[in-house]
């Protein structure tokens, strides 16, 4: 059974119960123990260069702070940062092309585990794939050139469906940018299989002529991120790459938003925001008091999940797409798995509970409190699906 | 305390300290036991009042779940934990509670306490929260290392909040599960890496505030509720564990009035509640006719919904 929806005890006079029921994925729930240790690498010699910290060589608070500075000057270059949007009066024509490639990723205890993905080149492998930022009434041209040797497809519910697209063709599809909102693009090709190894990424469409609205009448924003999260289970990824269909019963071992995990002060790469999702740009919210946030948040895996922030309640807008009836201020809001999605505003108010007060200089944790979610292979408690929430 | 990696050990002074409406002294206790309704005791970890006097080292364990901590909304709180010699790392971080960064008690944010440290805060909003450990987190709270933390309007106990529903009669139902495997790994259990199964719990024990949910908290005192007709009653129920859950109230209808420490817009009609890990619902019964009400909470896989065990309690209107 799909797990139920939330709260339809609470909303249903909102809430098209049908939409995310539809959506739901009956998958095996065989027992069959496939050993997932068959397909790992040494783990000894796989951690990342950790900082084996013993009795008097512990991390520093002051070191972690000095961390903290060079990871923060880090985030802020390269990779661009929030969503970036303009507001148009008129209706544009949207060209996109991606590239359906695969590859192995390196996870935090240093195994490898295979990924295909929508890239934006023919090299690369972007899992997820960039964000799509489009108006309402758009015309939107996706061209997909299919690298890899199998069919996968392109679909977003409700907007478009390309059919198959055969190993080594390309397709265009085009479609018009129906409702304001935030929406998962993916692979339904062998469902869940293609969209739970990478083959994902996130739509936002803008309602007309607004900067700042999720939908139009919505509360408003001053910035924009999508969230997607992800569960992996490597012997899962390992199967769907050789071309068979997992018998194993699901059990993730690694947990991703945007593509990462996070990593702590010390650990190796810390303060690379590519393989930190504490300083990913496209995950890190930060800003100053008033900097309203908005989080399109896409569930891409098969776990349900509690999102936790820190230093503020959220303000939940939207779930699964539909306006809430109450907007209710949250510290956990609930994300539902196989493909659940919430419309969240983070309000950068100061601090409520400090004493004295703050407004500036704070860092806090976004982190799944479904705890499993926090670790990597078992163990290596936060390098989990979190992320920081900077107060500039 | 060996090969504990990606923790950040310190003591350091509160910064802005001043003198405090209220104070809270937590002491670590990592030996105590509960005992189930098949006759098995589960090690747990906790924190014990050391308020009296009765502080140290806590070789006799102590309370599961961590003793409440209760203030009211406006009131400057120290919550001081001690944590002497080198022999673990935990902290204490209010869910919920929005304070400074170095007072929210998140270790790699802040720092792990090794001594003690005075957490300092100050209560802006009334509602139910939760206080727990945020070192390997994934573990300590598993363990058991939490309380419940109830934020009373100004005028005190017996209002939800300012302006809020009155309650006569109040039940805190922490609700969690309990994956005894767990509960024989050491405190820094797979901080360095290797697999101790943490992404993987498989609960054989079902929660309500301390107590077996199997049989032993229908009847509980602390966690079965009595009360009279023409009395309200406030539920605090607070998922306390990491899976889903849905909490049916056995027939009986309440209004939900606040969740996650803040009220609602205005209340919600429910009969039963699916939450997940650490939400927080304040719900309230006017109930008009006697009769006893079995309370269920449902514990669902987090990948199937399916159901993996239950608790149950009592509401008893006479
Ligand atoms: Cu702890
Ligand atoms: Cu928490």
């Amino acid at each position: 059974m799909p797990y139920d929806s939330f709260m339809t005890n609470l909303l249903n006079n909102n809430y098209h119960n049908d939409y995310h029921n539809k959506n739901n994925i009956h998958f095996s729930t065989t027992t069959t123990c496939l050993p997932i240790l068959q397909i790992m690498l040494s783990l000894s010699a796989a951690i990342d260069g950790r900082s084996k910290t013993t009795k008097g060589v512990y991390m520093q608070r002051r070191d972690f702070l000095k961390f903290s500075t060079l990871g923060l000057a880090g985030s802020v270059t390269g990779l661009g940062t929030f969503l970036s949007w303009s507001p148009r009066a008129n209706a544009a024509t949207i060209d996109q092309t991606f590239y359906i490639t695969d590859g192995m990723r390196t996870q935090a205890d240093g195994i490898d585990v295979w990924f295909q993905a929508y890239s934006s080149t023919s090299t690369g492998l972007d899992y997820p794939a960039q964000s799509m930022i489009v108006q309402e009434g758009d015309t939107v041209n996706i061209t997909i050139h299919n690298t890899l040797g199998t069919t996968h497809s392109f679909v977003i519910d409700g907007l478009v469906d390309s059919g198959d697209i055969p190993g080594g063709t390309s397709t265009t599809v085009s479609f018009l940018a129906g409702s304001a909102g935030s929406y998962l693009f993916y692979d339904r090709v062998n469902l869940p299989y293609n969209r739970l190894t990478g083959l994902h990424g996130g739509l936002a469409i803008m309602p007309k002529n607004s900067s700042n609205e999720i939908y139009a009448g919505s509360p408003t924003f001053k910035q924009q991120l999508f969230w997607l999260y992800n569960d992996i289970d490597p012997a899962w990824h390992d199967a769907i790459r050789q071309g068979r269909t997992p018998t194993s019963k699901f059990k993730p071992r690694y947990f991703h938003i945007n593509g990462i995990s996070a990593r702590p002060p010390g650990s190796t790469n810390y303060t690379d925001p590519t393989k930190n999702a504490f300083y990913d740009p496209r995950s890190q919210i930060s800003g100053k008091i008033g900097d309203r946030t908005l989080l399109r948040v896409l569930n891409a895996g098969m776990c349900v999940h509690s999102m936790h922030w820190h230093g503020n309640h959220l303000e939940w807008i939207t779930r699964n797409g539909q306006p809430r009836a109450q907007i209710w201020k949250k510290d956990v809001i609930a994300l539902e798995n196989n493909m659940g999605k919430v419309d969240v505003i983070y309000p950068f108010e100061p601090p409520p509970d400090a004493w004295p007060p703050v407004t500036s200089g704070q860092q806090y944790v976004m982190h799944l409190h479904d705890e499993m979610t926090q670790t990597a292979g078992g163990g290596l408690y936060q390098f989990g699906a979190a992320t920081l929430i900077k107060f500039k | 305390m060996g090969g504990a990696c990606y923790v950040y050990p310190d003591s350091p002074a509160t910064p802005d300290r001043v003198t405090p409406d209220v104070t809270f002294e937590r002491t670590i206790y990592m030996n105590g036991s509960v005992r189930m309704d098949d006759g098995r005791n589960i090690t747990v970890w906790g924190f014990t009042d050391s308020g009296g006097g009765m502080g140290g080292m806590g070789g006799m364990g102590g309370p599961f779940p961590s003793p409440a901590i209760r203030v009211r909304e406006g009131q400057i709180v120290h919550t001081v934990l001690n944590n002497p010699g080198m022999m673990w790392l935990h902290t204490i971080h209010h869910h919920g509670i929005e304070p400074s960064t170095m007072n929210d008690g998140v270790g790699h944010t802040s720092f792990d306490v090794q001594g003690t440290y005075t957490y300092q805060w100050r209560a802006a909003h009334a509602g139910t929260y939760f206080y727990h450990c945020h070192t390997n987190t994934v573990l300590h709270a598993e363990m058991g290392m939490y309380g419940a933390l109830i934020v009373d309007p100004p005028e005190g106990p017996g209002r939800v909040f300012s302006g809020g529903p009155s309650y006569d009669v109040e039940a805190i139902w922490a609700c969690d599960e309990f994956d005894s495997r767990w509960h024989n790994l050491p405190w820094d259990a797979a901080t360095c890496g290797g697999d101790a199964g943490l992404n993987d719990l498989n609960p054989d024990y079902f929660i309500i505030t301390g107590v077996d949910g199997n049989r032993s908290a229908l009847t509980a005192p602390g966690v079965a509720v009595t009360m009279n007709r023409g009395q309200t009653l406030l539920v605090r129920y607070i998922n306390a564990g990491y899976y889903p859950q849905r909490i049916r109230f056995g027939g009986l209808t309440g209004q939900v009035v606040s969740s996650d420490g803040r009220p609602l817009p205005a209340p919600v009609t429910v009969s039963e509640i699916n939450s997940v890990s650490a939400e927080r619902y304040d719900v309230i019964f006017n109930p008009d006719s006697s009769g006893v009400y079995t309370v269920e909470i449902e514990y669902l896989d987090w990948i199937d919904g399916s159901v993996l065990g239950m608790a149950r309690t009592r509401i008893t209107v006479n």
